[in-house]
């Protein structure tokens, strides 16, 4: 291995890195938000927009990130609808982390027992209230692990935004490798910079899940 | 806390060190299994890792009845798979002939342009025929044989705002390339100014600049001047960019008994004007005759 070599490629990763990472937080923030959203709205049971989420869910869980990449940078200009490489990517993104951080919420919330939104509403809450205030903070400490997990998966789907020209970690090594062949060094940071960016995700991830565990009620 | 979390890191990078050296470690003792057919490449195993994968031998693709050719199989008309599922285009037609003169099937590698060096270092194909152009870098971590095809860089782009010099492409303009290509080598290395829009495969890049997502798309001149004569409302501005090069077939460094087949049975071919043949077979339609002799080259021993 040439540390010459590694250290001239070092700047060119840490772009990707802040690529990877900008893209990766924005996204995720996006999923997140589309969750929540998504949860509630199978949680109250909303009649047609439940039915929409339904196939929303199965239609993003059950096609890989790269076709929705595809269909989201290469067809849509052809029907007059032009975004950006960037902006397609936390699209993407935040499409597929939806789908699965809604199921994430809906299992929290499920795990709520249903004496407890009738205890609220006996008190003279709204539905709206018991929502927010009892059954929301609960099911999300309890959905922690789930998310977190997403959250991690969805930053190592990152690495498939080769194909709509977005320069990630993994487009960056492919490039380098393809242009001075040194293919040892390229795959070694490539490994490194994928731990840098997601040991510390998992180790605050497992502190986070250490705290909220005392959230839940009764036990 | 916090000792924990740096013994966590620093082990996990040591980890991943070691498992890279593994990696190294593995494909040197292959290497020299193959090499005990051959004891030409054995003097140089520890300045480059390329230098010592492990590769097959004439005899050793003879044996085993199968050759493996990495081809490309979205460049149309030179390595693509037509209608019927089958590969085509003229490295494809070097490639069939290759294969019957040797007596062996031929197993065909899709590949891309970024990979091509990989495949051969890693033994995943015997001959690259995928429009490599010869370089100076590549061919430190290749051989090439004979060159059977003339190229140079070229940029099209589209008629209604033709680049027809580097220096009118704008600070905020992107221009098209593919990953692992002379192109995008050429402008990263003379042009670092101009913000390169990268695609890994012929397709994606050519569906993005149909897109209109780039100012112009840099590459082969013979792939821009086929996209534009295939493509209505694309001009070829820079028909020919960078230094006039070559297009060879490569085998894995240091395979020399497949190196001298290849070089023996180019030069017969050539001989008898072949490549020509070919040029008639495959891309006359694309690009009529007037580009037949610019572009064919019929090898010989000098």
């Amino acid at each position: 291995m040439d540390y010459a070599v590694i250290e001239s490629y070092l700047p060119l990763y840490k772009d990707a890195l802040a690529l990877t990472l900008k893209i990766g937080w924005q996204g995720i923030a996006l999923s997140l938000l589309v969750g929540l959203a998504g949860a509630a709205i199978l949680h109250f049971k909303i009649r047609i927009l439940k039915t929409i989420t339904g196939i929303y869910i199965e239609l993003f869980r059950n096609t890989p990130l790269l076709v929705q990449l595809f269909f989201l940078y290469f067809a849509l200009p052809k029907i007059g609808i032009k975004i950006t490489a960037q902006t397609c990517g936390v699209l993407g993104l935040g499409l597929l982390g939806g789908a699965y951080m809604i199921e994430s919420f809906r299992s929290g919330l499920e795990s709520i027992a249903v004496i407890q939104t009738e205890s609220a509403l006996s008190l003279g809450m709204t539905k709206e209230q018991t929502f927010i205030y009892v059954i929301l903070p609960q099911a999300v400490s309890i959905s922690v692990p789930g998310l977190l997990a997403n959250v991690i998966f969805l930053l190592k789907e990152t690495s498939v935004f080769s194909t709509i020209s977005l320069m990630d970690l993994m487009f960056t090594a492919k490039d380098l490798i393809g242009m001075y062949a040194k293919t040892i060094e390229c795959l070694f940071l490539l490994v490194v910079f994928y731990l840098i960016m997601l040991l510390p995700v998992s180790i605050l991830g497992s502190i986070l899940e250490r705290r909220l565990r005392y959230a839940g009620f009764g036990d | 806390m916090k000792k924990n979390l740096f013994n966590k890191v620093t082990g996990l990078a040591l980890v991943s060190a070691l498992a890279m050296t593994g990696l190294t470690a593995c494909s040197s003792t292959g290497a020299a299994g193959s090499n005990t057919a051959n004891n030409t490449a054995s003097s140089d195993t520890d300045n480059s890792e390329s230098s010592s994968q492990g590769f097959r031998t004439l005899d050793e693709i003879k044996e085993s009845g199968v050759i493996n050719i990495g081809v490309f199989s979205d460049k149309s008309p030179f390595g693509y798979v037509d209608e019927n599922g089958d590969y085509a285009g003229y490295d494809v037609y070097l490639a069939e002939r290759l294969g019957q003169d040797l007596g062996v099937e031929i197993n065909y590698v899709s590949t891309e342009a970024a990979n091509r060096i990989e495949y051969l270092q890693t033994g995943k194909v015997d001959i690259i025929l995928a429009n490599f152009t010869v370089t100076e870098e590549r061919a430190q971590e290749v051989d090439f044989a004979l060159p059977y095809m003339n190229v140079a860089l070229g940029v099209v782009s589209p008629e209604g705002a033709v680049i027809d010099s580097l220096d009118s492409i704008g600070a905020d303009d992107q221009v098209i390339v593919i990953s692992g290509t002379t192109a995008e080598t050429y402008l990263t290395k003379n042009y670092p100014d101009i913000k390169l829009q990268k695609y890994d495969a012929y397709a994606e890049a050519k569906t993005a600049f149909e897109n209109g997502n780039g100012v112009a798309w840099a590459n082969d001149n013979t792939e821009v001047i086929a996209f534009s004569l295939e493509n209505e409302g694309y001009v070829v501005g820079i028909p020919s960019l960078g230094d006039q090069d070559t297009i060879a077939p490569a085998v894995t460094k240091g395979n020399e008994t497949l190196l001298a087949w290849l070089n023996d049975e180019l030069v017969a071919l050539g001989s008898e004007n072949f490549f020509h043949a070919g040029y008639e077979a495959t891309l006359l339609e694309t690009y009529g005759a007037d580009y037949e002799d610019t572009l064919v080259i019929e090898p010989s021993k000098n």
